[in-house]
């Protein structure tokens, strides 16, 4: 239980503080664009988590809920976005292409499917320095389109690299959901074509998320190979949108910019009340009065950090 | 000894003195080891040699990662024309490197493929947009002196950078200019004769011709001032700047089949400060009928006619 609490005071923190920043970006205050990631925190904690000082984290422009998992603070992500010197990357990065290299974080691209081949150069890098960790890279499920996904496995796979291949599903791509532009991708079937090991995850339990990525991390350092991981996650802020062409409202799922329906004042801090919110997973699990205790805490200590 | 044989013998120098150094690209370390280019090449034991995976734009993601982790490696690729698939990762993952402080190299050493008869594909010798695109310094190696001032000090050297080789000029003995005069910090101007009457400048692999044009202009009494310039992208050429306010007169070569040619950046830095007597521009003449044919990939230059213009 006390395991348990700690995670949820860790996701609890990234939601929080996503929150706070689209209160600004509600406010027009950011000039950089910012992808929120609702609905990520649980598995951005989990990796968090599993991750040790020598690990490689790789991730794409929807990079808040890690980076914000792997400092614990919100101010220099904050600062950073408002393009500050004194921001997370002295205000070089940005958003989407925010870094934390003291804490494995070393590499976030806004190209789709770009940082999958980068992460086996990364690979290799541990594997001639003769070092311990090992290279997590995530990617959106739009990023299986692109020809670097497939040729970044084959280089992992022809030049024996550990990794762990992480594929967030939300099943849609910016404003359209997979299934309205292609077929299925089977994405066991095809890591079975380069005979890599393909594990589902979902459900947003985070001691379940990082049982199951300790043993995986585990396997793949051992054995010397890539493991392909599918997350399923709900990115969170959804809205309808009603005008002249769509005068009965049309849903809009979120990708990036500010989130109107996502309200900071929410508690404890929830979106969605079903499973793809891992804040109605720790009410589940915790209890909403146990979970509101936290939230307010958190949100106290946040709020203090941002004076 | 000829072009190729040089550039082989000090890449094998080079590599042989760097630890923890990853080579890599397609037949690296079989076959004909890309034409020749890296056959032999020795490496200490913390490094590694890979004969690739095709997947060029993946190996330009691969060699910018183990640059983003402290770990230097050159990547050898058989055409520059492969180069475009990888033109997301020289502009987008380059600008994320270069934003930082980093101590590892990372160079792509590509051959241009200027011999002609390839095709409509595989004839792309336009270097320098490839430089251009991302300001990439960018280095070509025409002759013996240029190859073993820039292969000593850009192959291995922190940050990223293309160095490429002439297809045209593999067989050919490599050419050994009677001394060097000048070279500027950066290693990409470099200049081999002093002169009163002319200034000749050679850019993309343009040297040979520029070299024959000195000897016949030599041969005619006329004394010339011999310039190569081995960077892409605009440099520091104000030595080129300086000579020519003397001479007043220029001939410029560049055989780059780019729309945008170096030179005219050369030219417009010299327009604001010298009036020129003579200005003779020796560049590719491709029309639309004939550009995309398989043909030869030489300049048609008129040794005489260039004399006689002088002579004027």
């Amino acid at each position: 239980m006390a395991e348990l609490n700690s995670l949820a005071k860790k996701i609890l923190q990234i939601r929080l503080a996503q929150m706070m920043v689209n209160e600004n970006y509600k406010d027009g205050q950011f000039k950089v664009p910012i992808h929120l990631a609702f609905g990520h925190e649980t598995f951005a904690v989990a990796i968090n988590e599993i991750m040790d000082d020598e690990d490689k984290l790789i991730l794409t422009h929807r990079n808040i809920a890690y980076n914000l998992a792997r400092l614990e603070k919100l101010r220099p992500v904050m600062d950073e976005y408002f393009l500050k010197s004194t921001g997370l990357d002295s205000a070089k990065s940005g958003s989407m292409n925010l870094i934390n290299p003291s804490r494995g974080l070393i590499y976030t691209s806004s190209i789709l499917g770009n940082n999958f081949s980068v992460a086996v150069g990364i690979a290799m890098s541990l594997d001639i320095k003769r070092k311990d960790g090992i290279t997590i890279v995530l990617g959106g499920d739009g990023s299986l389109e692109e020809g670097s996904f497939h040729e970044s496995i084959l280089m992992f796979k022809s030049l024996n690299l550990s990794g762990l291949l992480i594929i967030e599903n939300n099943e849609w791509s910016m404003a359209t959901k997979i299934s309205e532009r292609r077929i299925h991708i089977d994405l066991e079937t095809f890591a079975k074509s380069y005979n890599v090991k393909y594990v589902k995850l979902s459900g947003n339990n985070p001691l379940d998320y990082i049982q199951k990525l300790k043993k995986l991390k585990d396997l793949s350092k051992k054995s010397n190979e890539l493991i392909c991981i599918e997350v399923i996650v709900n990115t969170l802020g959804d809205w309808i949108m009603t005008n002249d062409q769509n005068p009965d409202g049309k849903f809009i799922n979120y990708h990036a910019g500010p989130a109107p329906t996502v309200d900071v004042k929410a508690c404890p801090a929830l979106i969605k009340e079903n499973n793809s919110d891992p804040i109605f997973v720790l009410i589940d699990l915790l209890g909403v009065d146990e979970l509101n205790k936290i939230s307010d805490k958190i949100r106290n200590e946040l709020e203090e950090e941002m004076k | 000894m000829n072009y190729i044989e040089l550039v082989n013998n000090l890449l094998k120098e080079q590599v042989s003195k760097h630890e923890q150094l990853v080579i890599f690209g397609q037949n690296v370390s079989a076959g004909s080891c890309i034409g020749g280019m890296t056959r032999g090449l020795s490496i200490p034991k913390s490094g590694r040699i890979i004969n690739s995976t095709n997947s060029e734009n993946s190996l330009c993601g691969f060699g910018f990662g183990m640059m983003i982790n402290e770990v230097s490696s050159i990547f050898f690729m058989k055409q520059l024309d492969f180069l475009l698939l990888g033109i997301d990762h020289l502009v987008n993952t380059f600008n994320v490197i270069r934003n930082h402080e980093n101590n590892a190299s990372f160079t792509i050493f590509p051959i241009v493929m200027d011999n002609g008869y390839q095709g409509l594909q595989s004839s792309s010798n336009n270097f320098a947009d490839f430089c251009s695109i991302a300001r990439i310094k960018g280095y070509t190696i025409t002759n013996k002196i240029d190859a073993e001032k820039i292969i000593s000090s850009k192959l291995i050297s922190p940050g990223f950078r293309i160095i490429a080789i002439s297809q045209r000029m593999f067989k050919d003995e490599v050419i050994i200019p009677d001394e060097l005069i000048y070279v500027n910090d950066e290693n990409d101007v470099f200049q081999y004769n002093v002169g009163s009457d002319v200034t000749v400048v050679c850019f993309n692999f343009s040297f040979p011709y520029g070299k024959q044009i000195v000897d016949s202009l030599k041969e005619n009494n006329l004394k010339c001032s011999f310039f190569n310039v081995n960077s892409t992208t605009p440099t520091n050429w104000t030595k080129i700047v300086d000579d020519v306010s003397k001479t007043k007169k220029i001939i410029i070569l560049d055989d780059s089949k780019s729309e945008n040619l170096n030179c005219y950046s050369l030219l417009n830095d010299i327009s604001d400060k010298v009036v020129l007597d003579k200005k003779i521009i020796l560049k590719r003449n491709l029309d639309n009928t004939n550009w995309l044919d398989p043909i030869d990939d030489k300049m048609d230059i008129n040794l005489q006619q260039i004399v006689n213009d002088l002579i004027e």
